[in-house]
């Protein structure tokens, strides 16, 4: 472990331990999900997931009106080992937000998503 | 205000995804990344780390929830319930700050739900020996486990703030001790059921292994939690409960 740093001119111990960098790449394939699905681009999003998990993609897709949404900002990403979760929101001028949580992990050398689920107008933990 | 209420309405901040264990636990087993390992591997610590906060944060809204579910209970039962939820509170503002000496943030890592799923009986009695004996049972487990992996690598800030946490831990034991049997005196059957409650919950806790004595730990495996003898033994567990443990934990599948 590392030592504890500077500790003269400070309350509390330094931290230790470097923060996790986000892998930029990681963030890239999100911008390119979020992206696809504000635009509606279902071949796009596609290749930007893994067979298992093209079917969840396509559905969260399905549920989105393409030209609705023209910002998009990730509210959290959250790892499991080299998973990441990103959960997100797409903003549009005349609408609500659109809640989308995907997992990407890297699959045949690039960021491809596992799994994706609409939280859009749900309720409690598993939705915000 | 709804009693009793289900993990997917726990009010949660916007950074943090929440899932159920089990499948976060199939998400690890299918990456396969068997060389992350406790003690020394930072990244391991640091989801530890994690899932403990967010273990606080859940054990602060159980007791929370029992003081709430529960208004005819005793006002020493109450007093308890509240000094436990301060507690925690405490907890959460320790772990929260263990995560910033660890290089994290809370919503780093995915929340399970496990820990509020197991909060579900309908009966005072039943809830303490489940959260008080059972969750803050294994809380014990896993922060003398903690403690002994500082010691190891050194850590004096770690070990001495999980040293005062482990303390509360011990005392909130011994009030789930005291309150199961106040509460369930002359009705062997109301005892029986909130014991068997309990022991359903020690059971999903031993289950695959990840729970044993320490004698049965080889090669200082640190990814195993040993059951903390003295600390149980402190906090009012009989030497035949934690027998009846180190059983459970032998029977299970991965051991």
């Amino acid at each position: 472990m590392g030592d504890l740093g500077d500790r003269v001119n400070v309350m509390g111990p330094q931290p230790m331990a470097k923060r996790s960098e986000i892998p930029a790449a990681m963030l890239e394939a999100a911008r390119r999900v979020l992206e696809g699905l504000a635009a509606g681009d279902a071949t796009g999003l596609a290749a930007l997931a893994v067979p298992s998990g093209a079917g969840e993609l396509a559905a969260v897709a399905a549920a989105v009106m393409p030209g609705t949404y023209d910002q998009h900002r990730i509210i959290a990403t959250a790892r499991i080992n080299d998973h990441h979760y990103v959960k997100a929101r797409l903003h549009g001028p005349r609408t609500e937000a659109f809640t989308v949580q995907f997992r990407l992990g890297e699959y045949a050398g690039e960021w491809r998503v596992w799994e994706a689920m609409n939280l859009t107008g749900k309720r409690g933990a598993w939705a915000r | 205000m709804q009693r009793m209420i289900p993990v997917e309405r726990l009010a949660r901040e916007d950074r943090m995804v929440l899932m159920r264990a089990r499948k976060a636990r199939e998400i690890r087993e299918e990456q396969n990344l068997d060389d992350r390992v406790l003690p020394f591997d930072e990244e391991a610590l640091r989801a530890r780390m994690h899932g403990i906060f967010c273990g606080e944060v859940q054990a602060m809204e159980a007791a929370g929830r029992t003081l709430f579910d529960f208004p005819d209970a005793p006002w020493e039962f109450q007093l308890d319930m509240a000094r436990q939820v301060w507690d925690e509170s405490r907890h959460t503002e320790i772990f929260e700050g263990l995560l910033a000496y660890m290089g994290a943030e809370p919503g780093d890592y995915v929340e399970t739900e496990v820990l509020w799923r197991c909060t579900q009986a309908a009966d005072p009695a039943a809830r303490v020996a489940g959260i008080n004996r059972g969750l803050e049972g294994l809380a014990c487990d896993v922060f003398e486990q903690l403690i002994r992996i500082a010691q190891k690598n050194g850590d004096e800030v770690i070990e001495r703030a999980v040293d005062y946490v482990l303390a509360d831990e011990i005392t909130h034991v011994r009030m789930g001790s005291n309150w199961l049997r106040k509460l369930t005196e002359g009705d062997p059957e109301r005892l029986k059921r909130a014991q068997e409650f309990q022991e359903s919950i020690d059971e999903v806790f031993s289950f695959r292994g990840t729970r044993r004595a320490i004698e049965d730990v080889r090669d200082g495996n640190e990814n195993i939690i040993t059951i903390a003898r003295e600390a149980r033994m402190l906090a009012g567990f009989s030497e035949e409960e934690i027998e009846r443990l180190i059983a459970a934990s032998r029977k299970s599948a991965a051991y």
